[in-house]
């Protein structure tokens, strides 16, 4: 009963630190401007009308053949939207513009080098660039519709041409961050099955030009001892006819594509007409020593979502100077540098290189001489200009109309400087959540309809019906002043279709935990589960917490079994370590941490204590571990995720669910005999638990 | 989170720029396998991660000196620099973290 006044006075406690504030109400000019500014716009999405309301957003796009069912829930979670429909979205983000729009600038590419001149990509040049290059893949690469390519490219103009020459082709295409290692990019080819890299010799970061074609290299031969050979790694040149790194090609496999284009210079590539439904990308998410998750977005359903909330939200019109200040290797980029703007036929900015270089003025100046009208950028960004340029700003004459912030929650102090010295107090701001398994934004303000309020993502968005769900599925009513899970209750055409290749994981991370009925074929019994925590105010905004997967509330303390696992791993002896719950009649849950060693080590209770040690210094007393438990391995999936329910279950002397499915289900009963011989030993028996205690553990772990 | 992924990402990247100025193999390794750690590690667990990172480039900075290497130092602030404001600016590190703090992490920090 303590424990449980304890856990509310913890969820009240976050909804108090997170004050409300007041709200913000955006300019008339703003208004008059705007794309959605009637509010007629809430009934004609409203609950009653789903999910025809979407029919808004793909009515923006240009569609081969239309659709005879909007969504299909036949075969739930993997909901099918706009079936039967046919459209390509290179078409749709290039083609369909040149009738009215040909000479007019699609993307601006500002270098990182400030006396490298801004090149602008008119809708012709891209439909001319996309074409060859699409000829280019298809005939020297020999790639086909369905096959994955991926790429592993900075920001550059190629980056957006490739994505869309795959596109063109009905080609999936899987961007790896260009910063990431050859390592990583390596993983994801080999998840993805590409054969294809498509990558670039260097790039300007902080004023040097970086190399980058060694780190394909790496990828390769990370992708070679995963199983998968790359036939061909296509390179494009920063400065085409000049080579910027020390890495070699390959004979055979490593070709410059600026040398290549030649022979398919003015060749065009019919768009190939896609079902709806078919595969447009893979984004990767990271944060997982498991199998990498391959976020599989749709063509239609996702073009229409992000068409539709890049035309109400951004309040992107063709003629305004658009720019986000993210990076296309993030979901981010793809929805609303590419995709987004591009499909109505906007100006979309790209920067090469780093916010602050050469100086901190460097956005404000960019924005300045391309007058820029739309600004988008993420909270760690902005506190980064506000450190480094507090009075940068008013030194430059841009306007911004609009500015967006996503990725984070932000502040509110740090909300009223990005609106009051960036927005120089005219420029409305939408907050956005969303996340990268999403297409695009879920929570926000639509901007000329709805005030700002610091601090807060704003309601759902249009077709958007979020939900606030406690642990045992009830749901948090609005204005209560506690925190839960947030959950959307409806599907929507910007999500995800699935985990690339692993299906069974999509079902248990996004909708296992609060399906109703696992039978039912009503989109009712699946709510989205995200994995953030929120509060709902009493007028509906919702404030993000962050993630709410794999805690472990300790008195009160939501303690991350993610950080509890990093800060064992700073003990320099430690390989492998897990933190799961153990009942504790004090302080409702304590922590116990389960390690392995390094090869050649040998298990101490130096060891152990070094353990508890460095969570007190990483994290706090109030983290300290129960016990350290050293173990000679963790129970583990084929793919090498840490099964946490199973080491709970042994912790708290219950049952440790199917082990079937362990890739070393004998080490269960060693791990089992040496704890709970030990807790014996030392009388940490624990009670009976209760159903809902026992149904928290089987449940823990599986949000991963 | 939707694009703290983007966090990885940048601390990643920022861990790369290391391990090409490093001119200590056993810099370069543990810059490396920080590097690793770091884009395997969820967003809400990577404080830890940059904390050891400065640590580490703060070592180097100071091996660096040692040797008289003053061009690989002067880059290797520059590192540390753009690590600790991405850092704080990000809310990964306290802006008032003491040197002692980081200290203690660099103890942790194996560069064998």
């Amino acid at each position: 009963m303590a424990a449980e006044q304890e856990m509310r006075v913890s969820e009240a406690q976050i909804a108090v630190h997170w004050r409300e504030e007041e709200y913000y109400h955006p300019p008339a000019t703003f208004i008059a401007q705007a794309n959605a500014a009637d509010p007629a716009v809430f009934e004609r999405f409203s609950e009653g009308r789903f999910p025809e309301c979407f029919k808004e957003y793909a009515d923006l796009l240009t569609w081969d053949a239309y659709w005879h069912t909007t969504l299909d829930t036949s075969h739930p979670p993997f909901w099918k939207w706009f079936v039967g429909g046919r459209l390509n979205a290179s078409y749709n983000c290039v083609d369909r513009h040149l009738a009215t729009s040909r000479n007019k600038a699609a993307f601006i590419w500002v270098p990182e080098p400030e006396d490298q001149d801004a090149k602008a990509i008119t809708y012709q040049d891209l439909y001319r660039r996309v074409n060859e290059f699409a000829a280019l893949i298809r005939d020297f690469a020999r790639v086909k519709t369905g096959d994955r390519v991926t790429f592993h490219l900075p920001m550059v103009p190629e980056l957006p041409v490739s994505m869309l020459a795959c596109a063109r082709l009905g080609v999936i295409h899987s961007e790896v961050f260009g910063g990431f290692s050859g390592t990583a990019c390596g993983e994801r080819i080999a998840d993805s099955g590409s054969h294809i890299l498509v990558t670039m010799d260097g790039y300007y970061r902080n004023g040097e030009l970086i190399d980058h074609k060694a780190k394909a290299d790496e990828a390769v031969a990370k992708a070679r001892a995963l199983g998968v050979e790359v036939d061909k790694v296509l390179v494009w040149r920063r400065h085409p006819g000049q080579y910027a790194s020390q890495s070699p090609m390959v004979p055979g496999r490593d070709f410059f594509v600026d040398e290549q284009l030649g022979d398919y210079r003015g060749r065009v590539v019919e768009p190939v007409s896609m079902p709806a439904e078919a595969p447009l990308f893979l984004m990767y998410t990271s944060g997982t020593t498991a199998r990498p998750k391959g976020c599989q977005h749709s063509t239609g359903g996702y073009l229409a979502y992000v068409a539709g909330t890049s035309k109400f939200y951004q309040d992107i019109h063709p003629e305004d100077t658009y720019w986000c200040f993210a990076d296309i290797g993030w979901i981010t980029g793809h929805s609303y540098i590419v995709y987004g703007p591009l499909s109505l036929g906007t100006t979309s900015v790209i920067y090469e290189g780093v916010p602050t270089y050469p100086d901190p003025g460097r956005p404000w100046r960019i924005a300045e001489r391309l007058g820029v009208t739309i600004f988008h950028t993420a909270p760690t960004t902005i506190r980064m200009l506000r450190k480094l340029g507090p009075d940068e700003p008013a030194k430059y004459h841009y306007r911004f109309k609009h500015m967006t912030t996503v990725g984070e929650p932000i502040e509110p102090d740090v909300w009223r400087w990005y609106h009051e010295v960036v927005g120089k107090g005219v420029a409305v701001i939408v907050d956005t959540w969303w996340q990268t398994e999403n297409g695009g934004f879920l929570c926000s303000t639509l901007p000329a309809l709805q005030p700002m309020k610091p601090g807060s993502c704003g309601p759902g968005i249009l077709g958007i019906y979020p939900v606030i769900y406690d642990e045992t599925g009830e749901v948090v009513a609005a204005g209560s002043g506690r925190a839960g899970n947030i959950c959307i209750r409806n599907p929507w055409p910007g999500i995800f279709q699935t985990v690339w290749g692993q299906p069974e994981r999509f079902v248990q991370i996004y909708y296992e935990k609060y399906c109703r009925d696992m039978a039912s074929t009503n989109w009712r019994d699946w709510p989205y589960f995200a994995g953030d925590g929120a509060v709902e105010a009493a007028d509906g905004y919702f404030r993000i917490l962050g993630r709410v997967d794999d805690v472990i509330n300790v008195a009160g303390h939501r303690l991350g079994t993610k950080e509890l696992e990093s800060a064992s791993l700073t003990v320099e002896e430690i390989a492998e370590a897990a933190a799961v719950p153990v009942m504790d009649e004090l302080r409702g849950r304590a922590v116990e941490m389960y390690v392995s060693v390094k090869p050649g080590v040998a298990p101490s209770r130096d060891i152990e204590q070094k353990v508890a040690k460095a969570i007190e210094t990483e994290i706090g007393k109030i983290a300290r571990p129960k016990n350290v438990w050293i173990v000679p391995d963790m129970p583990k999936t084929r793919s090498g995720k840490i099964m946490r329910r199973v080491i709970a279950g042994i912790s708290n002397f219950t049952d440790v669910g199917d082990t079937t499915t362990l890739a070393n289900p004998e080490i269960v009963g060693d791990i089992r005999r040496h704890v709970q011989a030990e807790k014996m030993a030392r009388g940490e028996v624990p009670r009976d638990l209760s159903p809902q205690e026992i149904e928290e553990l089987k449940a823990f772990g599986r949000a991963e | 989170m939707m694009t703290r992924q983007y966090l990885l990402g940048e601390l990643s990247l920022i861990l790369g720029e290391l391990q090409a100025v490093a001119t200590d193999d056993a810099a370069v390794r543990a810059a490396g396998r920080l590097r690793q750690e770091a884009e395997t590690t969820p967003p809400a667990a990577l404080s830890p991660v940059v904390v050891r990172a400065v640590a580490l480039t703060d070592r180097v900075c100071w091996d660096a000196l040692a040797r008289g290497e003053t061009t690989t130092f002067l880059r290797e602030t520059a590192i540390c620099a753009e690590l600790w404001e991405f850092g704080v600016c990000a809310g990964l590190l306290e802006d008032d973290q003491t040197s002692d703090e980081m200290g203690r992490s660099s103890r942790d920090v194996s560069c064998g």
